[in-house]
Formats: structure tokens, C-alpha cells, sequence
């Protein structure tokens, strides 16, 4: 018989002896050969220390039902009355939920209270607080190096350049007038040298609409596109040369549309100005058709 | 402990160890077999079947048998009464789950 179930038994036997008297064989053999079942030394004393508890319940009740009994035979309903409130009041759940009641109490009210803090004071002594005299560190000079040669500095002369730089001159400007016709920078011989305040004309006021002269059979198929014309006015807007089409927009019809434009808007040009003042020139200008849904 | 019947106090642990017996109400049961059939502990199976049985629902008796030559201590057998098993039918009724096959 191993140690453990030698335990087993004496648990068993100890529990049996405990119970009321006239079940105390009965229960002892009883569980004895239960535990003869049982396999595995963890079961037999799982089942011996359930035995323990059985014992006090069994106790228990054993007792109380004695009470309910003698008051039965003498009369008395006192009696009977206290054993069934016993009974009831007592019982193990009501002890066991008044003290997971009184724990959780208790534990409240350490925190709340601050005892928990005094506790910890006490288990680890008072927090001391020492200030660290301040020391002086001098400053340590940086190492001298024996064999470096010394830091010296050396003036350097730069050579100056004269650097100069050609920006080439634009000499050609699109001016975009879109939704109306595009001027286009003009195609004459640059400027002269002197400095003269320059403004290209363009189409100007009372300049026709670019829709009154879209063509009827380009509309009919659904073409677009921009032509570029080249004209020439004097300093009154006037046309001084038939326009031409500098650069097709693709479609025939629509660059003989642009021409018709240039032609009718003869008269609303604005003429170019050097310093202020009106002169004759020639530039090109878009005239794009499109389509409006 | 008195035969009278009476009323008993049906826990869960207590319809469990009816169910047990119910499996086959002629069947004659140790505390290890109703241990094996319900799994309740041994803490509370024991008070229950000395309840019962002073209940009037069960009765119980000592095995037949020479445990010299059986090798094994003798068990105690408990067994449903006519009256028993009429009370656990009404009990499992009036809990709604009718009385286990």
C-alpha cells in the first residue's frame, strides 16, 4: 500500500468517525470499498477528502432532523421553529457569499482609506530623499598633439572672370484669345537696336464672332480645329493685304472660314503701337472653331 | 435515519443523481457507479443519497457477496423506490425535461 493511499484510508476512516454514530460503520465500509473503484492515487484522495466534507453535511443534517424530531414527539413548535431557521439561515452558501461579501468590503476599503499605502509604508520604511552634493568638473584642455603641424590659415586669390552670357532674344510671341481668334506673335524682322516700347495689335473691339463664320458643312460633320492667319493692317486697323493662312488647321473649309473672319473683322483690328503711337504691321493671329454642345 | 417519506430539496447535483438512476430504474447502484454516471463529487453525492434514501426514495442494502473470496470489500447498493421513481418522474415533469429515457 503506497503512502498515498495509505492516506487515503486514514482520511476515510477519520471522516467515518467523525459522522453520527449509528452511520459511522456503515459510511466507513461504504466508502472503503468505493475507494477500492477508484484508479489513480489522485482520485482515491480527491475521493477521501470529498469524504471529509460528506462527513460534516451528513453531520449536519443528521443533527437537525434529530431536533426536528424531538420537537415532534414533545410538541414543542419553538423548537421545530429554531431548527428550521437554522437551517436556512446558516447554510454553507450564506456563509460562503457573507464572506466573499466581507472580503471584497474589506479590500474596498483599504484602498479607500489609504491603509493600503500605510501598509506598504510600513513593509518598506519611510521614501528618503537625498540630495547629491554638486561637484566642480574643470574643464579638461583638448590633448596637443606633438607631431600635427600648426593650424594656420592661407589666402587664396581668385582670379576674376568676366563672364557673359547670350541670352538669345525672343523674337517671335503667341498671344492666345481663345474663345475668340488667337493672336500670334509677328513674323517681321525684329526690332531695331533702339529701345521702343513695342504693342502688337490683335483683333479688337467690334471684332466679328468666330461662330458667325464657322462653315455650315463643317458643322454638319462635326469639325474642329484652329488655323493660323497672317495679316497685315495700318495704324487705323484697316487690312492693308489680302489674309492668308499661315498654318492650316486641316480641314479646307474651316481655313477658308478663318479667312472670311480676317477679312470681315477689317476696320476692328487694333493696330500695333511703338511708343505709343500707331503703326503698320503684320501678325498672326488663331482662329479656332469648336463646337459647342 | 427515518423511512417516513418526504418532501427533498432538488438541486441540480440532486436531478443529476436522479438521472443516473433513471438511466435504468431497475438497475441497483453503488456510489462509485452513480460517481461514474453523474460525475458529481463524492462531497456531495454521498449526502444526497443518504438524503434521498431517508426521503423514502431510494432504499439500500449490502452486496451479496464473501469479500474474502471477491477479493473486494462489499458495496452498498442503492435502487429507486416505486414511490421514488414516481416522485423524480413528477420532479423531471414540472422541470419541463420529461423523465430521460
Amino acid at each position: 500500500m503506497s503512502t498515498g493511499e495509505g492516506l487515503a484510508r486514514w482520511l476515510i476512516q477519520h471522516a467515518a468517525h467523525n459522522a453520527p454514530p449509528e452511520l459511522s460503520e456503515r459510511l466507513e465500509e461504504e466508502w472503503l470499498a468505493d475507494l477500492e473503484v477508484r484508479r489513480g492515487i489522485l482520485a482515491r484522495l480527491r475521493l477521501a477528502a470529498g469524504c471529509c466534507w460528506a462527513t460534516k453535511v451528513i453531520a449536519y443534517e443528521h443533527a437537525a432532523a434529530s431536533v426536528a424530531v424531538a420537537a415532534s414527539t414533545t410538541g414543542s413548535k419553538t423548537m421545530t421553529a429554531y431548527a428550521q431557521h437554522d437551517d436556512t439561515f446558516f447554510s454553507r452558501r450564506t456563509v460562503t457569499v457573507v464572506a466573499i461579501v466581507g472580503l471584497h468590503v474589506a479590500i474596498v476599503y483599504a484602498f479607500v482609506s489609504g491603509l493600503t499605502h500605510q501598509v506598504y509604508q510600513v513593509l518598506t520604511g519611510p521614501t528618503e530623499y537625498r540630495f547629491l552634493p554638486e561637484t566642480k568638473v574643470d574643464p579638461v584642455p583638448p590633448p596637443q598633439l606633438s607631431g600635427a603641424p600648426p593650424l594656420t590659415s592661407t589666402k587664396v586669390n581668385i582670379p576674376s572672370t568676366d563672364l557673359r552670357i547670350d541670352v538669345p532674344t525672343d523674337t517671335e510671341r503667341i498671344l492666345d484669345v481663345s474663345p475668340g481668334p488667337a493672336v500670334i506673335g509677328p513674323t517681321s524682322p525684329p526690332a531695331p537696336p533702339r529701345a521702343v516700347n513695342r504693342v502688337l495689335g490683335g483683333p479688337g473691339k467690334g471684332f466679328p464672332d468666330t461662330d458667325d463664320f464657322y462653315p455650315a458643312d463643317a458643322i454638319r460633320k462635326g469639325l474642329q480645329g484652329a488655323a493660323v492667319v497672317r495679316t497685315c493692317v495700318d495704324e487705323k486697323g484697316r487690312l492693308t493685304a489680302a489674309p492668308t493662312v499661315a498654318k492650316t488647321s486641316g480641314t479646307p473649309s474651316l481655313d477658308e472660314g478663318a479667312l472670311r473672319l480676317a477679312r470681315a473683322g477689317s476696320g476692328h483690328y487694333r493696330a500695333t503701337t511703338e511708343d505709343g503711337q500707331p503703326v503698320s504691321s503684320c501678325y498672326e493671329y488663331r482662329v479656332t472653331f469648336h463646337l459647342k454642345n | 435515519m427515518g423511512k417516513q417519506e418526504r418532501d427533498v430539496r432538488i438541486s441540480l447535483q440532486t436531478l443529476r443523481v436522479l438521472e443516473a438512476f433513471l438511466e435504468n430504474p431497475t438497475d441497483e447502484l453503488s456510489g462509485a457507479d452513480v460517481h461514474k454516471r453523474s460525475g458529481i463529487a463524492s462531497g456531495t453525492l454521498y449526502p444526497i443519497l443518504l438524503r434521498l434514501e431517508s426521503a423514502g426514495w431510494f432504499v439500500s442494502r449490502w452486496e451479496t457477496v464473501d469479500p474474502s473470496s471477491a477479493g473486494r470489500p462489499r458495496r452498498r447498493l442503492y435502487r429507486l423506490t416505486p414511490s421514488g421513481l414516481t416522485r423524480a418522474g413528477e420532479v423531471f415533469a414540472s422541470f419541463g425535461r420529461g423523465v430521460p429515457a
